[in-house]
């Protein structure tokens, strides 16, 4: 924990004009990597979770589960698409190898026409 | 009332760190798949909330909790993300649980201090003050309301 955090001195994600967050100092590794500690900020989970009009409340545990699932599903789709990618032989992720990836992959079908 | 889209992305520089450490030195993503990926993650997110509240309304509870979240990434075929997210939650639990019990006894001493004068403690005061800003926002933010 940082005794002077830049800026304001808050310790809370902060944004930028452009968006890009100053990203919160990441939480110390407690061992395995399942257990580490959740990197996306639990506010902006918040906001989406109270998007959904039918929710009224959310526990501490079931935002920092979600934040967490969200990380593994970043990580997921990033490696599946790089298997596309591979297979072009390059080393650059382009948006078809994304593209490619959720027709592929079943548990991505929820995600076809979401992203246009 | 339903926010924009864009209102709910991620940092993209958190998901980019997140992207790049899931692949090997070396490879790359430009822009567009990763806001692509950016917003994914939000449908992701959207789409286990839902989840997670049809599991809670069926319990006829209406705070989500873990176990709601878990149910939905069952129904999402996400079943191999279980496990981790189990082994995450404990760890969550017991630092929340080390924190408290930390903060608890920090109170508890700077109670009993009185003559004794301490200047090194006078840096941890500061640091302390951070963690129980922190702990205060979290709680306040132990529900949320809509």
């Amino acid at each position: 924990m940082a005794a002077a955090a830049a800026g304001s001195g808050t310790p809370r994600e902060e944004e930028g004009p452009g968006g890009e967050a100053v990203a919160p100092p990441p939480q110390a590794p407690t061992g395995a990597p399942g257990a580490r500690l959740s990197r996306l900020p639990l506010a902006r989970v918040k906001a989406l979770v109270k998007a959904d009009p039918d929710v009224t409340l959310a526990g501490q545990e079931a935002i920092f589960i979600l934040a967490r699932a969200a990380e593994l599903f970043v990580e997921t789709i990033a490696k599946d698409a790089y298997c596309c990618a591979q297979q072009g032989k390059r080393k650059t992720l382009q948006r078809r190898d994304l593209d490619n990836a959720i027709e592929a992959v079943d548990e991505f079908a929820f995600l076809e026409g979401t992203l246009d | 009332m339903t926010e924009s889209p864009e209102d709910l992305n991620f940092p993209n520089a958190v998901v980019t760190r997140i992207i790049k450490e899931a692949l090997l030195d070396g490879v790359n993503i430009s822009k567009e798949p990763r806001s692509a990926i950016s917003r994914a993650a939000s449908v992701f997110m959207l789409s286990a909330t839902y989840w997670a509240n049809n599991f809670a309304m069926k319990g006829k509870r209406k705070p989500l909790n873990a176990s709601d979240v878990l149910s939905a990434m069952e129904e999402m075929e996400f079943q191999r993300f279980i496990t981790l997210l189990k082994d995450a939650l404990e760890a969550y639990k017991r630092e929340k649980k080390g924190k408290k019990e930390a903060s608890e006894q920090k109170k508890r001493d700077k109670g009993k201090k009185t003559d004794s004068e301490e200047p090194d403690k006078s840096r941890d005061e500061d640091t302390d003050e951070d963690e129980e800003r922190l702990e205060e926002e979290q709680n306040e933010d132990e529900e949320v309301d809509n």
